[in-house]
């Protein structure tokens, strides 16, 4: 281990003083140089993103949920391979599902979600960062570092339920949580009710497919928080459902928010076109996804275990 | 049972390496590609792409499926991206228009119309020339990549024993999963379950989608208690694990270790420069000015 950090630390250094001597030579050339970062801010978001997950396992760390022994290295996998596959298969060239009103399907964000609550926070993960960037190879499009890691809050966020013994009382906390980063969201949206769906608005002629984001993705985000909520009424009486769903919400906002927020300066948009044009498209229909597939994955898996006597 | 990916022993460029120097060429090659718009830098990268493709010994009849899927899905977006001129918003503010197609008819008093400008064509070709070259460089490794060696390859990269493992059963996994999803898939159909007439608001459609994937999902976790018992009785994790296979780096890996590092170095000094932006060439410009 201390061989390990020691190389790990030499790494690190060689490439800060990789990066001083690019400044020090491009100064010698171009005394007037200013450093243009916006290609490196990816990478920084996924060191970003990486260090919020390391916070977090150092902090919880005591409680045993992060172990990874056979059936966590076994898990981690499936969850990975099946998210890989599920995405590539809906991503619209396999299927043509049809879209209701700019709200693609993505079942797949089911996964790292059921998985992280089911198996704990490591395969959660690992599930949503490995499967994301699987798919993306198989889709050919070209990786996505940051949303990547993203995709791995959601699922590492939803295996937080496993912290909590008693799982009513984490339940309320993160209810509120959800509810004010939801809130949060919609204000922004109806501040900004003109703002277009990602798209260039060009202002002496329709450009093709010019649309205001509409309504319905607009508050997709509410639909399903109030969704959510129900849902954590209805089966009030199993707590299992209801924790599942709540924590696969949080962890829903806060790894697209991370994804979505880290495109303001990756790719230079405002912060409401990010919230608005990134955040709630995406967000706001996952909660849907996890209201309604989770529980389904959680009573079968439910099943399964009773059956299997584990 | 396992569906294996295609691999086959030939005697290429890719498959004379070690397959940890060229994971790791292939990350570099990755990273460099995310960090330029400009055409004439991803065209080097391109041309990298396109050389491991040609050495590779893989024939059309083995790898066309795989061409042909992503191609398909690259060509659409690059081309949806044309037609609507998304996401080349932040690269250029002034387009210089070579045509405007209006289609004939009206819907809802909006005219389609499509707007033909050079900034996006050049845009349009840079994003395929940068997905295709790294679509290319990915299909090649399932068809190169011994699996034997999916294992000792991240161990050897640095990741921990059981991470690598794990990484090493994902992709082992992958193949047998879209196979399992094809049986229930059809499974299903035979029950009168038809996906591509999902019906209803969103929120039906979502629930009419859980046929296919619940039943996937259960399936696996439930082969996996067979996995998991099996590399429980051979003390999976007790120690430091040994793999029956050993990598050694010849001198062609350590080159090709520090062409990948060189490659990278010198695309992040171009980029802190500000070099490999999006560019149109100058004779575009005129040329598109002259048109109009």
């Amino acid at each position: 281990m201390n061989r390990r950090l020691l190389s790990m630390i030499v790494a690190l250094v060689a490439v800060l003083v990789f990066f001083l001597l690019v400044v020090w030579i491009g100064g010698l050339i171009n005394p007037n140089l200013k450093l243009d970062q916006t290609g490196l801010l990816r990478f920084a978001f996924v060191g970003l993103g990486l260090l919020i997950v390391f916070v977090v396992y150092l902090i919880t760390r005591g409680s045993g949920a992060w172990d990874v022994g056979t059936r966590q290295v076994v898990y981690m996998a499936i969850g990975a391979a099946l998210y890989a596959v599920l995405s590539y298969l809906f991503n619209g060239t396999v299927f043509l599902v049809p879209s209701v009103s700019q709200v693609a399907l993505r079942p797949a964000i089911a996964i790292p979600m059921f998985f992280g609550y089911a198996f704990g926070p490591t395969v959660g993960l690992f599930t949503g960062a490995v499967g994301n960037m699987f798919g993306d190879a198989l889709t050919g499009f070209g990786l996505s570092p940051q949303w990547s890691v993203g995709n791995g809050l959601i699922g590492m966020v939803a295996g937080m339920a496993a912290l909590f013994a008693d799982k009513k009382k984490g339940l309320n906390v993160v209810l509120i949580i959800s509810v004010a980063l939801a809130a949060i969201a919609t204000v922004i949206y109806a501040l900004n009710p003109g703002q277009s769906n990602l798209l260039y608005y060009n202002p002496p002629a329709n450009v093709f497919g010019d649309q205001n984001i509409s309504l319905f993705a607009g508050l997709s985000a509410v639909v399903g928080l109030v969704l959510a909520v129900i849902v954590r009424f209805v089966f009030g009486k199993n707590v299992d459902i209801a924790a599942a769903v709540t924590w696969s919400m949080l962890g829903n906002f806060i790894g697209i928010g991370f994804a979505a927020i880290s495109d303001i300066w990756v790719n230079g948009y405002t912060p409401a076109v990010a919230i608005v044009g990134e955040f709630l498209p995406a967000a706001g229909p996952n909660l849907i996804f996890a209201a309604i597939l989770v529980p389904i994955l959680v009573v079968a898996y439910a099943a399964v275990q009773r059956r299997a006597g584990r | 049972m396992l569906v294996t990916w295609r691999y086959r022993e030939r005697k290429s460029l890719i498959q004379s390496l070690d397959p940890r120097a060229w994971m790791i060429f292939y990350a570099c090659f990755m990273a460099s590609s995310l960090l330029f718009w400009d055409l004439r830098f991803l065209s080097v990268l391109l041309a990298i792409a396109l050389m491991a493709i040609f050495t590779s010994r893989l024939t059309w009849r083995e790898t066309y499926r795989a061409w042909l899927l992503i191609g398909s899905f690259v060509l659409f977006f690059t081309f949806l991206t044309f037609l609507t001129g998304r996401g080349g918003m932040e690269f250029y503010t002034r387009e210089h228009l070579i045509a405007r197609l209006l289609a004939p008819f009206t819907i809802l008093r909006w005219r389609p119309t499509l707007d033909v400008t050079v900034e996006r064509i050049f845009y349009a070709l840079s994003q395929l020339a940068r997905v295709f070259s790294l679509a290319s460089m990915t299909i090649l490794i399932p068809y190169s990549l011994n699996p034997a060696h999916y294992g000792i390859t991240f161990r050897g990269l640095g990741l921990p024993d059981k991470i690598a493992y794990a990484m090493d059963l994902t992709m082992r996994f992958i193949p047998t999963f879209g196979r399992d999803f094809q049986l229930t898939l059809d499974a299903q159909r035979a029950r009168g379950y038809e996906i591509e007439k999902i019906q209803g608001g969103l929120i039906a459609q979502v629930r009419k989608l859980a046929p296919l994937i619940v039943p996937v999902t259960i399936y696996a976790i439930i082969g996996s208690e067979d996995i998991i018992d099996a590399m429980d009785l051979r003390a999976f994790g007790v120690g430091p694990r040994t793999w029956l296979q050993q990598l050694h780096y010849r001198r062609r890996d350590y080159v090709l270790i520090a062409f990948g590092v060189a490659l990278l170095a010198t695309s992040v000094t171009l980029s802190l420069f500000g070099y490999g932006k999006f560019w149109v060439p100058e004779w575009a410009l005129a040329w598109g000015a002259s048109l109009r």
